[in-house]
């Protein structure tokens, strides 16, 4: 291609490109870059009314702006605590909802047949269910006069409640996260050739071996989306904790909504959002990094 | 290779000097927009009532009030703008004061809910005299100075003490009794965390206080001192202390229901209650009908009003003002106390035998206010950090 054509595509790209760019920068863009002029202290403008109506609101004269909102949201010992529960719950809840879509996946790939398929069917139905209802049904059915409770009491044992726990957080948010898990992963164990296991086992690779190394590798792509997309969605959820969690040592989620409503301190919601949006960059940076690897290895960049 | 990254290069540019524009654009729109709606138009014969409430006050509005109010004023129509359990509270506050601020019509006349006291403290609402408003005279002065700048008091409620007769057979009479009860039967006891109910917030209010001297205590009822609030220490401590006793060693359920469920459900005996909440619950089915209820004393859980407000720049102010007088009426005071079992404001003498009859016990008149508004946030941010977990 010369020059000047392989300029003219990038133009057209870039115009191609120019209607969702605008779109997301006056819709997503602008409210965001607001929102953190904001947690630094900047009260004019836009953010006139949020500023007058906040209590405990910082304001800086001038740039640079102020770190004190920031000072003071990580002073408290209650965000400290909510965060290592939030980055926790966030590991383990996806450490599982993975393990627990990669077995699916790997017995629909490998073994088939009716029993494999009606698993997969079950851990989809989570999907079409609000997660409201789900967060509710899950309280009553994990509470202290729950199912366990009362199937324990028969044989006169104490059974665990979950729910108002950690451990109700994590099984909340492994219900909700599972079906597209399981989805995601499925289709991409699927896609595996079947020449290509075959071809492994006639070498003599065993379950293990052609597991490990031929089907997790050509799969890797949706494993890192779904666990990607999981990471992100059970860090900023808020209607499982909110059901399902304790007042303290809960999710950032539920404290961004009160400290935004219920104690009227929109600067410090919004500095919470901030911290939840950079760990959720850092997960989605991984994201990236995964793709454009993949995208490397077959010579496309 | 070097294509891509110019484009790259060109677009974010781009979406930095849209962004830009964006903000410029919106900045002058904001500063020139002329007085939308202003003083003209046929609103002489309307009325614009924002909610932001429960279906029981929505209810109490359409069916007694809209009809009474349009029967006393031939002409005027009340419209009724509902926000179900305030949930856009934040938004519609922010709506208003943006309308103030630039002198304008908010869309609404009187406006009714939570929002009302967070926009007297703004300033942005018609302070209306005893002149214009006849009932206001009869109004206790403190429950007055409680609604801050134009916050117009036109109903009360308590917080009670709900219990489970089949397992407490003599319910507490007194604070400290409730507190050797709770003491006595650990697990039993709960409250919902005041930041997601009111009820909650009357049981922490009322220990704060029986640990704060009294004069501290009555100011924070009418002023927000920041330098005040480290008084609460030990009512903090008092409350940390019961949290090995609360259900499942300190879960404190969310919202009002939360803690009247575990109640209906058997899993704890004795929890506070709104007042109305109870009556209505009752009446609806949510609260089995053996469940009863009481007011303990020295001190009593505290209760409050429900505070009306006037935009300062509403366009049919008058009317507004007129709605207000008749909300303090006799007549609609008594709709009040029936339709949803609310206190009402202005003495008990002035209501019928019978409306008299059902509060006697109640001693509305006797109600013990809650802290001022910006007090309770911080107060529910404090109990959040200083009692549960702890």
């Amino acid at each position: 291609m010369s020059a000047a054509a392989t300029r003219r595509t990038a133009w057209r790209g870039f115009f191609l490109a120019l209607p969702p760019v605008a779109f997301i920068a006056l819709f997503a863009g602008m409210p965001i870059v607001l929102a953190f002029l904001f947690t630094l202290g900047y009260g004019g403008g836009l953010n006139e009314i949020t500023a007058l109506i906040g209590q405990d609101v910082y304001l800086a004269d001038g740039p640079p702006g102020t770190v004190e909102p920031y000072r003071v949201v990580f002073a408290s010992g209650r965000f400290r605590e909510d965060l290592i529960v939030t980055i926790l719950v966030t590991i383990v809840s996806t450490l599982i909802v993975i393990t627990v879509a990669l077995a699916i996946a790997l017995f629909l790939r490998l073994r088939g047949g009716r029993i494999a398929n009606l698993l997969t069917i079950l851990t989809i139905v989570p999907m079409f269910i609000p997660v409201v209802i789900s967060a509710y049904a899950l309280r009553t059915f994990y509470s202290d006069i729950g199912f366990l409770p009362t199937l324990f009491a028969q044989v006169g044992a104490t059974g665990p409640a979950f729910a108002y726990s950690v451990p109700g957080l994590v099984i909340g948010s492994v219900w909700t996260n599972l079906p597209f898990a399981v989805l995601m992963i499925s289709s991409g164990v699927a896609a595996v050739p079947d020449s290509v296991i075959d071809a492994a086992r006639d070498s003599g690779a065993g379950l293990l071996r052609t597991t490990g190394s031929v089907i997790l590798p050509m799969a890797m792509v949706p494993i890192v989306i779904a666990t990607t997309f999981t990471a992100i969605g059970i860090i900023g959820s808020f209607t499982i904790p909110y059901f399902l969690g304790r007042n303290s040592q809960t999710m950032l989620g539920v404290d961004i909504a009160s400290y935004f409503i219920a104690f009227n301190r929109p600067q410090q919601a919004i500095v919470m959002a901030f911290v939840v949006f950079a760990l959720a960059s850092l997960i989605a940076a991984t994201y990236v990094w995964a793709n454009f690897r993949q995208a490397k290895e077959a010579d496309q960049v | 290779m070097k294509s891509k990254s110019l484009a790259v290069l060109a677009v974010t540019a781009l979406a930095v000097t849209g962004l830009a524009g964006c903000a410029q654009k919106s900045n002058d729109s904001g500063g020139s927009t002329p007085a939308a709606g202003g003083t003209g138009g046929s609103g002489a014969g309307e009325v614009r009532v924002y909610i932001g409430a429960d279906t029981n006050i929505k209810d109490l509005w359409e069916k007694s009030v809209k009809p009474g109010f349009e029967k006393a004023n031939p002409g005027t129509t009340l419209k009724i703008d509902f926000d179900d359990h305030e949930e856009h509270g934040t938004q519609n506050l922010a709506k208003l004061t943006a309308a103030e601020k630039s002198g304008n019509d908010a869309g609404w006349d009187l406006m009714d809910g939570g929002i009302v006291l967070q926009a007297a403290d703004a300033g942005v609402l018609e302070q209306v005299t005893k002149d214009q408003v006849k009932g206001l005279a009869d109004v206790p002065e403190d429950t007055l100075k409680a609604g801050g700048k134009g916050g117009i008091p036109y109903r009360g409620s308590s917080v009670l003490l709900a219990y489970n007769p089949k397992l407490v057979a003599s319910p507490p009479a007194t604070y400290d009794d409730l507190m050797a009860w709770i003491k006595a039967n650990p697990g039993k006891f709960t409250y919902n965390s005041p930041k997601s109910g009111g009820s909650g917030g009357a049981f922490v209010t009322t220990v704060l206080d029986k640990n704060l001297p009294a004069d501290t205590a009555k100011t924070l009822r009418t002023t927000y001192d920041k330098n005040l609030l480290t008084q609460w220490k030990p009512g903090w401590d008092a409350l940390r202390a019961l949290n090995p006793y609360v259900y499942q060693k300190g879960v404190y359920p969310t919202g009002n229901k939360g803690s009247i469920e575990l109640l209906a459900n058997g899993q704890i005996a004795m929890t506070p209650v709104w007042s109305d909440m109870f009556i209505s619950g009752q009446k609806s089915g949510t609260i089995p009908k053996d469940m009863k209820a009481t007011q303990i004393a020295n001190p009593s859980f505290t209760g409050g009003a429900a505070y009306l407000g006037i935009p300062a720049h509403a366009k049919n102010k008058a009317n507004a003002i007129k709605l207000a007088d008749y909300l303090l009426s006799a007549e609609a005071q008594n709709m009040i106390a029936k339709d949803i079992a609310g206190y009402p404001v202005i003495p008990l003498s002035k209501l019928p035998q019978e409306t008299q009859a059902t509060f006697k016990d109640a001693h509305p008149e006797n109600l013990r206010a809650g802290y001022f508004d910006k007090v309770n946030k911080d107060r529910d941010l404090a109990w959040d950090q200083e009692v549960p977990g702890k």
